[in-house]
């Protein structure tokens, strides 16, 4: 009897064992390619492939490189185009391979910084993740030799600013769209009707229709408070943040800003929705007007045809007065993972994929907007409704900087909000909650 | 089944009393020491050396491979690791883009994670070595004793052979044991390592190091403040884990018992049938049901324009169920009504599995003990309680309890049901990563996966294997006092 109940624990205790261990079994699988990494890094890279390369080079063989490449599913075939342009390109001096996996760029953080070292050599990513990426050293400084110059000129000043960490610039402008704005549909509202909130909520409420945004995203709800001056930056340490939106000395409060947005929550023309729902409301048809990026531009003009429109953001009505929303500075970036073992050339395959015809193709394929000057100035370019009212925007617009705990935090008070402040919480304490969150210290 | 596990039993019991005459491996690695001859001795520098004064050559060979291999590993693979153990590095990345080669030149840089697990292989495999030294001098003198008395000495023949029949449990039980060893007890360790050290975003291999920082981790989970709360999230997540692990065990357990039962009666129609539908649900993965079911109940999902349309999200409002401003029912998106489905969503993923297992114990309830209770008088719902329920538990009652340490991790249904729909309005649970319907490993994944906080996961993992232990051993203790098996012979 002993012996058996001690099996059945041993038992259950192995199933609770193998349970809790399965999390740190995926770690030991990622440390296990680390290491065979590390290996191959220290002895090829500094033995190996440079006494390869030098007799290569005196004997005029061609030097063998293979680099890989991340980027969205939706950009496959045209990273594929652009990446054998470029190894046609190069054919003289160096025999290419590359490998091109599909990344999304909203994750690319999550999947590069489990394991920096077997991350792609190059990838694409949103500037709103540079700060950790560069705080992980999962990003190349892209050294002056290599033409750095050449790419701050050619970008915009707004792109190139969204990839510089302190003094540094970390990857290559691909897009300068990442920003959000308003579409509208035609039939329903006219160009007066969306310079502003209350207005366009009216008009959506009275056709039985819904106005949408979304509220618990960080991304978003900041539009509002930088509206009135109030700000959250990253703080010196380069991890943690800084913020005054519950500011009561400003001279509109954070108090009439939260006022403001649980007002817009709270107005029967207005749903809340995240991505994938702003596209099946306008699909549906129950969405007349929506903030929301140029990733959705197709979708939009697809679902209203002609009555397809797109501006700058409303102004909303916040202590008394009308203030302008304000949007992000956002870019798609290209960036170089210093593990790379051909460093050299994944610079040279970034600085080819974000050129100025490159920049092109992308905008005729993928609709992208282009963050080079050239690219930017071209008549297409110009005519694209999306894009404009991006460009429109753009007076509107800053640089997000923030640190880690920004997001959970802004999350929450945006759901609270969106929920319609249900337990009528003092909205100054929510403001003092969330501030408390997003400027605690990251541990 | 009873009889059967009591003959087993048995027979293990012998086992263990042949094994208790010998004694332990210390003392008779000891004895083999102090009595063994030159041979002995010899072997406990040279492993193979007792098996070559045997003439045992094939064994003497592997033996020596074996003790060269494990050695060549200790100090040449693990030694230069083992001694940064204690600091887990000190030399930071540092790299120089060579523009004549193109090349990024990178220093000798330490890999903290690398260095901490192959100090944890190392140790493991010291161990390892350690032990089977002891046993291999135990066999030696063994064997010593076996020639000096003129007993027949294997042949290598002999004991393979031998371990394909009277040794075949250890054939049986390396291959698991081997397996047990890599994948479980090494993870272990190192997660455990884990939340000692400060492995975080802010620390992350290879780009960083990260060091010991002694159980400040642990101090932290049970603080709380205004910028640290920890503490406050781990009691709030504990409490629903076990509140969430006793309705879904005991909703599933009673649901899947009554489904047998009504499956079983004769009254009921096509009972085949039904089992079949039923069955179904086990044939279809569960990640994809859950992840349909959560796109069903999603606030603009398809449940929501039904129930919207028929009146039903309005009622629910009249009777305070739903918020008064909502014009959709926030199934999995409000903590009320989340913490609820979820617990309806798992009885219908659950039951099927409970009701096959009923089934069958069902089926082995012997009937003159119902047919006695019905002579007597007892009505259905009598014997129900007073017969088939106790026998129930007395046979079920050890996969109750690793239903319930199950049901603790259940990491799919709430973690397919709720991710990226479930926001949560408390800041304080916010910044420390937790939600309302997160279950302890729900919040460890997305505290490693989402938030690279490796060290408070671990540490959170600790305390899910203490609870699981704890309430492993009170519940076996509780299961197994008296013999209830014999109750029912």
């Amino acid at each position: 009897m002993k012996l058996k109940k001690f099996l059945a624990l041993a038992m259950t205790g192995a199933m609770a064992l193998s349970m809790t261990a399965c999390g740190s079994g995926d770690k030991k699988d990622d440390a296990g390619n680390n290491t065979s990494n590390t290996g191959s890094d220290n002895t090829g890279s500094n033995t190996g492939s440079n006494t390869g390369s030098n007799t290569g080079n005196a004997s005029g063989a061609k030097e063998e490189v293979t680099l890989t490449m991340w980027g969205a599913e939706e950009d496959q075939t045209m990273l594929r185009e652009m990446a054998d342009a470029f190894i046609e390109a190069n054919k003289d001096a160096v025999d290419l391979t590359i490998q091109i996996g599909v990344q999304s760029e909203s994750t690319a953080k999550d999947t590069i910084l489990t394991d920096v070292e077997t991350a792609a050599d190059v990838y694409s990513f949103p500037n709103d993740q540079l700060n950790e990426l560069v705080a992980a050293g999962a990003l190349m400084a892209i050294p002056d030799e290599m033409g750095r110059a050449d790419i701050e000129a050619r970008n915009t000043s707004g792109s190139v600013a969204a990839a510089t960490v302190d003094g540094k610039l970390y990857a290559y402008p691909r897009t300068a769209d990442n920003g959000y704005f308003l579409f509208y549909n035609k039939e329903y509202l006219s160009e007066a009707d969306v310079a502003s909130w209350s207005t366009m909520l009216e008009k959506a409420a009275a056709a039985g229709k819904k106005v949408t945004m979304e509220m618990n995203s960080g991304w978003y709800t900041y539009g509002f408070f930088k509206a009135v001056g109030l700000d959250s930056t990253l703080a010196e340490n380069g991890v943690d943040t800084l913020c005054d939106w519950n500011s009561t000395t400003n001279s509109v409060k954070g108090i009439d800003v939260a006022q403001a947005m649980l007002d817009i929550c709270k107005h029967e023309g207005f749903i809340a929705t995240e991505d994938a729902e702003f596209v099946t409301g306008i699909k549906d048809g129950s969405i007349i007007a929506g903030i929301n990026g140029v990733w959705n531009a197709n979708a939009a003009q697809e679902a209203w045809g002609d009555n397809y429109a797109a501006t700058k953001l409303p102004t909303f009505s916040a202590a008394g007065s009308e203030h302008q929303m304000y949007s992000v500075t956002g870019c798609k970036l290209v960036g170089v993972n210093p593990h790379c073992k051909n460093v050299g050339w994944a610079l040279k395959l970034a600085d080819w994929i974000t050129n100025e015809a490159n920049q092109v193709k992308s905008f005729e394929l993928r609709g992208n907007g282009p963050s080079n000057i050239n690219a930017a100035a071209s008549d297409a370019v110009q005519a694209n409704i999306a894009i404009a009212a991006f460009a429109k925007q753009q007076q509107w617009a800053a640089v997000q900087t923030v640190g880690g705990n920004f997001w959970g935090a802004t999350e929450t008070f945006g759901q609270t909000l969106q929920d319609g402040n249900p337990e009528g919480t003092d909205l100054q304490t929510l403001l003092d909650n969330m501030v408390a969150g997003i400027t605690a210290p990251v541990q | 089944m009873s009889k059967k596990n009591k003959s087993q039993a048995n027979a293990m019991d012998d086992r263990m009393v042949a094994v208790e005459k010998e004694p332990n491996l210390f003392k008779a690695a000891f004895l083999a020491l102090k009595n063994g001859d030159w041979a002995v001795k010899c072997s406990a520098l040279w492993m193979g050396a007792g098996y070559l004064a045997r003439k045992q050559y094939v064994k003497a060979l592997i033996m020596t491979l074996y003790e060269v291999a494990m050695l060549a590993f200790i100090f040449v693979v693990g030694m230069p690791y083992l001694a940064d153990f204690g600091t887990l590095g000190t030399v930071q990345l540092e790299y120089v883009f060579n523009m004549q080669t193109m090349k990024n030149e990178m220093n000798d840089y330490d890999n903290s994670f690398t260095i901490l697990l192959f100090s944890v292989i190392t140790f493991v495999a010291i161990v390892i070595l350690f032990f089977s030294w002891l046993a291999n001098l135990r066999a030696v003198h063994k064997l010593q004793k076996r020639a000096e008395a003129g007993k027949h000495i294997n042949s290598f023949k002999e004991d393979v052979k031998s371990y394909l029949n009277e040794k075949f449990h250890i054939t049986l039980l390396s291959l698991p044991v081997a397996g047990v060893v890599v994948f479980t007890v090494v993870p272990l360790i190192i997660l455990i390592a884990v939340a000692f050290t400060n492995y975080d975003q802010q620390h992350m291999p290879p780009d960083s190091l990260f060091d010991w920082v002694g159980i400040e981790n642990f101090t932290r989970l049970f603080t709380n403040g205004l910028t640290a709360t920890f503490g406050y999230s781990f009691k709030t997540v504990l409490t629903w884990t076990l509140i969430w692990a006793f309705f879904a065990t005991f909703s599933n357990y009673f649901l899947g018992i009554m489904l047998a039962k009504f499956l079983l009666n004769k009254k009921t129609k096509f009972p085949k049938f039904w089992r079949t539908i039923f069955v179904v649900t086990i044939a279809v993965p569960q990640f994809v049901t859950l992840l349909l079911i959560r796109n069903f109940l999603s606030d603009s999902g398809i449940v929501n324009s039904l129930f919207a349309q028929a009146g039903i999200t309005d009622f629910l409002k009249d009777i305070g169920l739903v918020a008064e401003h909502l014009d959709y029912v926030p199934f999995l998106s409000s903590p009320g009504w989340a913490k609820v489905m979820v617990i309806i969503i798992n009885i219908w993923v659950g039951v099927p599995y409970q009701m096959l297992v009923a089934t069958g114990v069902l089926l082995n309830i012997p009937a003159d003990m119902t047919e006695s209770a019905k002579i007597d008088g007892a009505n259905e719902w009598h014997s129900f309680w007073k017969i088939t329920m106790p026998y129930m538990f007395a046979v079920t009652g050890p996969t109750l309890v690793t239903d319930f340490v199950r049901n603790i991790n259940n990491f799919n249904v709430i973690y397919l049901l709720t991710q990226d729909v479930y926001v949560t309005t408390n800041q304080s649970l916010a910044l420390s990563k937790a939600k309302e319907i997160d279950l302890l490993v729900t919040w460890l994944f997305r505290l490693t996966q989402e938030n690279y906080n490796y060290k408070m996961a671990s540490v959170i993992g600790i305390m899910v294997f203490i609870i699981c232990a704890i309430f492993t051993l009170v519940a076996f203790r509780s299961l197994t006092k008296g013999d209830k098996e014999r109750m029912f012979q």
